[in-house]
């Protein structure tokens, strides 16, 4: 099944779990989904391979904003009428407090969806969700659906 | 090297070259790079990983400056094209300012081949927070040595 097959059908845990394994970057980090009654949460596992900085020990910086740009794409598409893979535009990214070597989790809100721009703003958190380690906002293109 | 850093060493990220203030490291095409399997398209977080990595290198190793310990402030990328399957990507990085705390840098990254149409820009502040050694880093005698 392709991924755009993958992501037309209605988003469950199963389905989630479906797109993240197809994406070979994000099934390498290892993120998995799961669904909120609101949205959808994000985990990235701790993993060895994850690190950046070893006398931390502290997760990649630059991995936690993968993981986190991952994670406003897949919101973005389950809030599709017509779900495309939609293509990042922009991302800014404000980290916050080191992300240790532990599990982060992360969470978004489709800020503004308008006709070919969204708008996407993800936090990023380990252990406290009041606590983030990083904030983001990514713009995404919205292709032209073919329907 | 025991403390090398975990994730960029597993891609196989190298330093390619350090001429004048400008750094690059080269990431290697490999297939868990991809974010869209339909069409082999690199995934947009890998671009955010290396352009992290490679601003952030010129931060610490900024001349200007005795080597520092600089986390990430904040990071911003603009993706200016598609990432086309198959090619290594070269990312180039400098400090254009640097204050008593703050190190503004800015870089891209592009297609091997392709150094004069890059496929993303990034823009950040890194902060300096306490001295390091580097010296295991900052010879061009390691010039090809794995990160």
């Amino acid at each position: 099944m392709s991924l755009t097959e993958i992501i037309s059908q209605e988003p469950s845990n199963e389905n989630l779990q479906l797109w993240l394994q197809k994406i070979p970057y994000a099934a390498f980090l290892g993120i998995r989904a799961e669904l909120r009654p609101e949205d959808i949460l994000f985990r990235l596992p701790a993993d060895e391979k994850l690190i950046g900085n070893p006398s931390l020990p502290a997760l990649h910086g630059g991995v936690v904003g993968a993981f986190m740009e991952q994670a406003a794409s897949l919101h973005l598409i389950s809030r599709m009428t017509d779900p495309v893979v939609p293509k990042i535009i922009d991302f800014s990214l404000d980290y916050l407090r080191p992300a240790r070597f532990r599990e982060t989790c992360a969470s978004c809100v489709l800020t503004r969806q308008g006709r070919f721009i969204a708008n996407v703003a993800v936090t990023a958190w380990q252990e406290d969700e009041q606590r983030p380690v990083a904030l983001a906002r990514a713009h995404f293109l919205l292709p032209e659906s073919d329907n | 090297m025991g403390d090398h850093i975990q994730h960029t060493h597993r891609l196989g990220v190298r330093l390619e070259s350090i001429e004048g203030d400008e750094l690059t490291l080269r990431l290697p095409y490999r297939e868990e790079l991809v974010g869209n399997p339909d069409t082999g398209a690199l995934h947009g977080g890998v671009l955010t990983m290396l352009l992290d990595q490679t601003l952030g290198m010129s931060a610490i190793c900024n001349d200007a400056t005795k080597p520092s310990v600089t986390p990430t402030l904040d990071l911003r990328i603009d993706h200016l094209g598609v990432t086309p399957a198959g090619k290594d990507i070269l990312a180039t990085a400098r400090v254009y300012r640097t204050t008593k705390r703050i190190l503004f840098a800015e870089g891209y990254a592009w297609c091997d081949g392709q150094r004069d149409r890059p496929i993303a820009r990034a823009t950040g502040s890194w902060v300096r927070v306490g001295d390091v050694d580097m010296s295991w880093f900052l010879g061009p005698e390691h010039a090809g040595e794995p990160l």
